[in-house]
């Protein structure tokens, strides 16, 4: 079901590409035009998406999709990820990283506070020093200045 | 001559104090990113790609190919002694590689694999220095149409080659190519799919996309599954093969290495297809096939010497054609010309430092990594104690850190984000990420090819069937889609699939080094 699903919204992402394409225009008095190349790739992807759509049922396949802790594992990285992105504009990276990390060293995997902090501390110190001072790669601060 | 003379030149440009540490922490980085599980190369490439920025060219491709070859030598360690492949190009290793260490002859394997990738890696790069040049020579004649007939041929044979279905593999190139339209057209000033955001308007950032798709979807996969290893030998002893293992292994070690070469120069082919390929091969010429999966040291020595072959063969067509043949070297385009340095038929000419400066750093490189892999082994062995758990949070920081630092711009994070979930449920459904980022990378030459084929066209799109080279390629092309409309859905690689082993590996492969 999950896989119809799917192949059904690469029909309709194919079209809306190939649709937006058109508009752009495909072949102009000049040569190609910016749509032309876009505009195939959109024919491609709802090509392809109907050629899988019609395979018969036997042939789709039932996705492995992780439930119970698991389940909470990846979603906790990803609800992580999310975290750190969203936050770093305000907090910075220092602070952001040490949050997310202790936060997935504390949900994802289950570790002690203890050996969360000091782990989440220490590569924190380490990310920031080697990319931020060896290697003069800027990294976003915090209103605190780092 | 001119290649022995580049050779030299060459030479000179890496036996510097500064090349000569790129290439060395590249090999300490690339056997260590092989030997961890759960890091593959190419995640590793684009999460260090950033630190290159700060370098010269040369140093940052030296480096970054050498990370590349080195996890090829890194990922036997951890298929040997914990039967999980280190990385993707080591899977079949643990089939036999773990039986040894079970066995008690765990060096004995090491010392097979170290040497049959050295082997395997010094010929390789021996004929790449040859052949690479003849290669650009022939393909400097190359006009618009050429270029675009090629880099088609080279697409539909990563179709050709990839292990689950081409229709998934042809969706997935059409996604790569819709995704590398965002933004402002080069050739007109037109914005694309912008739909009015200033962030699109630059389009989407290659690291971001990479990053996402081969390193969080990696450690998405990863943090699923509790994997409980155990490490066979504490202590390695016996690294060097005796009389008996050189006698069953030399011939395995040359077929490994002839026919890696020749599959990592066919695009979609690689270190991953050639080490399974390896295996396959020794195993039906074996006289007694029924030892494999049992400890055979065949099992090991070729598939070892493959992947190593492999990953120089697959470089010859980034430098000399500007066309990857797989998503490590996809990368590799993406970094120099990031760098600003167009590889193809030109590089060599334009660029000699550069060129040869790699090849040269390669003789370096396997030498620093024979070095590396054998007497340190011991060295490897207690990476192989950090657990999972203290690995993933780093990666993510690494990839948040590596991601913001090309365009200090937040926006990337979430695209980072958006591609690895959609790469971790792409990959349940058994699509192959690897064509998409070759679309990616190729989609601007790709586009430029077609539209200056076209405008120097009075009659449109004829010009592809009057210049016999391009029509040549294309009805290759069309040949290999008819072979692959024709044939039934590919299964997985018949080393793998046949024999049924004793100790199946435990982990997944890592996807990127395909």
């Amino acid at each position: 079901m999950f896989e119809r699903a799917l192949n059904a919204f690469w029909i309709l992402l194919g079209a809306a590409a190939a649709a937006y394409a058109w508009t752009l225009g495909l072949i102009g008095a000049s040569g190609p035009e910016s749509g032309l190349f876009p505009f195939l790739a959109g024919l491609i992807i709802m090509g392809a998406g109907v050629v899988l759509l019609l395979r018969p049922l036997s042939e789709n396949i039932a996705p492995d999709f992780p439930r119970g802790d698991a389940l909470w594992r990846v979603l906790g990285v990803i609800a992580g990820l999310a975290f750190m992105a969203i936050s770093i504009p305000f907090l910075g990276f220092a602070v952001a990283g040490f949050i997310t990390m202790v936060i997935l060293l504390r949900t994802v995997e289950k570790s002690s506070w203890w050996f969360s902090l000091a782990l989440a501390l220490v590569a924190i110190v380490v990310v920031d020093w080697l990319f931020g001072h060896i290697l003069g790669m800027a990294l976003p601060r915090g209103p605190w200045g780092w | 001559m001119e290649s022995v003379g580049g050779l030299l030149t060459g030479f000179g440009v890496i036996l510097t104090l500064d090349n000569l540490f790129f290439c060395f922490l590249g090999s300490l980085i690339g056997t260590l990113v092989g030997v961890l599980p759960g890091v593959g190369p190419l995640a590793a490439l684009a999460l260090l790609l950033p630190i290159t920025f700060t370098m010269t060219p040369v140093g940052g491709m030296v480096m970054l190919a050498s990370i590349f070859y080195g996890a090829m030598y890194g990922g036997s360690t951890t298929s040997i002694l914990l039967n999980i492949p280190g990385e993707a190009a080591s899977v079949v290793t643990c089939l036999d590689g773990h039986q040894m260490a079970k066995q008690g002859r765990a060096g004995a394997a090491l010392g097979i694999a170290a040497i049959g990738s050295f082997v395997a890696g010094t010929l390789g790069v021996i004929v790449m220095t040859f052949f690479a040049p003849t290669i650009a020579t022939v393909a400097i004649r190359f006009g618009p149409p050429e270029n675009f007939a090629l880099m088609v041929l080279g697409i539909v044979c990563t179709l050709f080659m990839i292990t689950g279905s081409p229709v998934k593999g042809a969706l997935m190139v059409a996604l790569g190519f819709l995704t590398a339209a965002v933004g402002i057209d080069v050739v007109n000033g037109r914005e694309r799919f912008t739909f009015g955001s200033i962030d699109l308007s630059a389009g989407i950032e290659l690291l971001a996309v990479v990053i996402g798709l081969f390193g969080v979807t990696e450690v998405l996969s990863n943090v699923e599954r509790v994997v409980k290893s155990t490490l066979v030998a504490e202590r390695i002893r016996g690294l060097w093969p005796t009389l008996a293992d050189w006698r069953a292994s030399w011939r395995p070690m040359l077929r490994g290495s002839g026919l890696g070469f020749v599959l990592g120069l066919v695009p979609g082919g690689g270190p991953v297809t050639a080490s399974f390929m390896s295996y396959a091969l020794e195993k039906r010429l074996s006289a007694h096939p029924d030892g494999f999966g049992k400890g055979a040291i065949e099992g090991v020595a070729g598939p070892e010497s493959a992947n190593n072959a492999a990953v120089a063969g697959s470089i010859i067509p980034v430098l000399s054609l500007g066309i990857p043949s797989n998503a490590v070297t996809a990368l590799l385009l993406g970094a120099l010309v990031i760098h600003g340095v167009q590889p193809g038929p030109l590089f060599i000419a334009q660029r000699p430092d550069l060129f040869w400066g790699i090849v040269a750093s390669m003789y370096v490189g396997n030498v620093l990594l024979l070095l590396l892999n054998l007497p340190l082994v011991g060295l490897w062995v207690q990476f192989l104690r950090i657990p999972y758990r203290v690995l993933f949070p780093v990666v993510l920081l690494l990839s948040i850190v590596g991601v913001y630092s090309a365009n200090k711009n937040v926006f990337d994070l979430w695209v980072m984000l958006a591609f690895g979930v959609a790469g971790y449920v792409l990959l349940k459904l058994k699509y192959d990420l690897a064509p998409f980022v070759i679309a990616f990378v190729l989609a601007p030459l790709l586009e430029q090819s077609l539209r200056q084929s076209l405008a120097m066209s009075p009659d449109g799109a004829m010009i592809f069937v009057q210049r016999p080279g391009t029509a040549l390629m294309l009805v290759s092309s069309a040949l290999l889609v008819a072979l692959m409309v024709r044939r039934k859905p590919k299964g997985k690689p018949k080393g793998k699939a046949k024999g049924k082993p004793k100790g199946k590996p435990k982990g997944k492969p890592k996807g990127g080094s395909r």
